[in-house]
């Protein structure tokens, strides 16, 4: 279609200037007609016509579709987090459990009041984070709905391994109450669920301003934090230096515990990560061996082929030529 | 992160005598209690003491004990020794490099004009949102590699 229209439009555009559809004719056939010589003056007119052309048709391209129209400030759009060297995200490392255990107690001590972490069930916390018993006692120090008895009545009964995380607030609409209108997102996903991941979420907690930069206007109830897009987030700043006490004795700064807790919340969002990597290696493992074998079949399977010798023999003739 | 980590991490769990245990093990246990519920057992000891002083202290004037509680409140914050975060020096450091000497120049330049046109009548028709966004981004990222290396 654009092909033909662009073959029409030419055609077209030749019949108005006649002059340089004979001269490219010419050029063409130059040899076999052989006809009268254009003057130079009418060439160089369909040259520089030509590239008025080509010109404006690339300035008119860019004037439409070059520069890119933002639709947001870049207030509007957040700071892009800036990257930091997560050893859990090498490709042969796993997450650092210490840290895990440390980034929940975080969680349980500071986050827990306002977020919730739903799709964590205690179950999975042993062996990564925490001991069976450990696990079992802090299921138990939470209440849960029993199935209705012969009754009909719900009772309560103390959490088992299989129980989820309670959740701060009954719904989202006792939780926006409490907030000032902000709902606290569920933790369980949140690594996954933002660009910029594990930066993002370290980034936000620990990059409060002392104050906000002159003329910037911060919402009433919203605090200044850079990297939440618009920059005015509900959330004030929850991490101060000291705030929990580690029980492996690490300094409970802001960014120790902002990194622990955002290792915490990777874990929780992606907690097959470690098997993942063991299967990789596996599949390395595995290729790597069917690889050599398949080099040492190879030889042994090439090896007559390679060593056989090709000897041509000549018919003893004497040496008078022939004919034919 | 390099290339060598990895190969030499790969040899150290291929090596056979590498070990790698989950727990500590188990004898250590009945040692730590014994070391622990001697502590428990002194620190009891030490608030017997405390506590019999503390009726003697009682017969002084209220007022100025209630003044020393007061004190004593305050110390005992300051004894807690909150760490510090290395963070902000930091970023600090950072801030006032040469690398970042272009973006801070930009910052401090615009705080200036607003705050001025701020105090002015017509008020302030900027912000200096963005200027603050390039000096942050250059100082966090100038400090993000030697933050990990002192973080655990
Ligand atoms: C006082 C209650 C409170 C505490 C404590 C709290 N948060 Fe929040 N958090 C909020 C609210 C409210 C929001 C919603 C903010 C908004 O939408 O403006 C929020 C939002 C978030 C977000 C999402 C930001 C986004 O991009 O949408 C993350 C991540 C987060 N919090 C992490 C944490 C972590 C980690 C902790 C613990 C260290 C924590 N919060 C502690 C109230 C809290």
């Amino acid at each position: 279609m654009l092909a033909r229209s662009c073959l029409r439009s030419t055609r077209a555009f030749a019949g108005l200037r006649n002059g340089a559809v004979q001269i490219t004719k010419r050029a063409a056939s130059s040899s076999s007609s052989g006809s009268t010589a254009e003057s130079p003056l009418r060439l160089n007119i369909a040259a520089a016509a030509a590239t008025a052309v080509a010109a404006g048709s690339v300035a008119w391209y860019y004037h439409l579709y070059g520069p890119t129209a933002d639709a947001a400030t870049p207030a509007e759009e957040g700071l892009h987090p800036t990257h930091y060297p997560w050893v859990h995200q090498q490709w042969f490392k796993t997450f650092d459990h210490q840290a895990l255990r440390r980034g929940f107690q975080v969680y349980r001590e500071v986050c827990a009041s306002c977020h919730s972490l739903s799709r964590v069930p205690y179950r999975s916390f042993v062996g990564t984070i925490l001991t069976v018993d450990e696990a079992k006692a802090l299921a138990e120090e939470n209440e849960y709905d029993t199935e209705p008895n012969d009754q009909g009545e719900i009772e309560q009964r103390p959490g088992k391994l299989s129980d989820y995380l309670p959740a701060p607030y009954k719904n989202d609409e006792a939780a926006r109450f409490a907030n000032n209108g902000a709902l606290p997102p569920d933790l369980s996903l949140i690594v996954k669920a933002r660009h910029g991941g594990c930066d993002y979420i370290f980034n936000l907690l620990t990059g409060y301003p002392e104050e906000a930069p002159a003329g910037a206007n911060v919402g009433a109830g919203l605090n200044f934090n850079p990297y939440f897009p618009g920059t005015g987030i509900a959330m004030a700043r929850v991490l101060y230096d000291g705030l929990v006490e580690y029980e492996d004795g690490t300094p409970a700064t802001t960014s120790q515990m902002a990194k622990d807790v955002t290792e915490f919340l990777n874990w929780a969002a992606e907690p097959e990560m470690d098997d993942r990597k063991r299967m990789g290696m596996k599949v390395l493992v595995v290729t790597s061996v069917l690889f050599a074998m398949s080099v040492w079949v190879k030889r042994y399977k090439w090896a007559w082929l390679k060593s056989r010798k090709i000897v041509y023999d000549p018919p003893k003739t004497d040496n008078s030529p022939r004919r034919f | 992160m390099g290339f060598w980590d990895t190969i030499t991490d790969l040899v150290e769990a291929a090596t056979p005598w590498a070990t790698a245990d989950a727990e500590a093990p188990a004898q250590e246990l009945p040692e730590e209690t014994t070391a622990e519920s001697t502590k428990e057992e002194a620190s009891t000891e030490a608030e017997t003491a405390a506590a019999a002083e503390e009726p003697a202290a009682e017969e002084e004037e209220p007022a100025a004990e209630e003044q020393e509680e007061e004190e004593e409140e305050e110390e005992e914050e300051e004894e807690e020794e909150e760490p510090v975060d290395p963070k902000e020096q930091l970023e600090e450091d950072c801030r006032n490099s040469k690398q970042c000497s272009p973006a801070k120049h930009h910052f401090d330049e615009c705080v200036e004009r607003v705050t001025a046109a701020e105090s002015s009548e017509g008020g302030a028709k900027e912000d200096c949102v963005e200027e603050f966004f390039h000096l942050a981004h250059c100082a966090t990222e100038c400090a993000a590699p030697k933050l990990w290396s002192i973080l655990k």
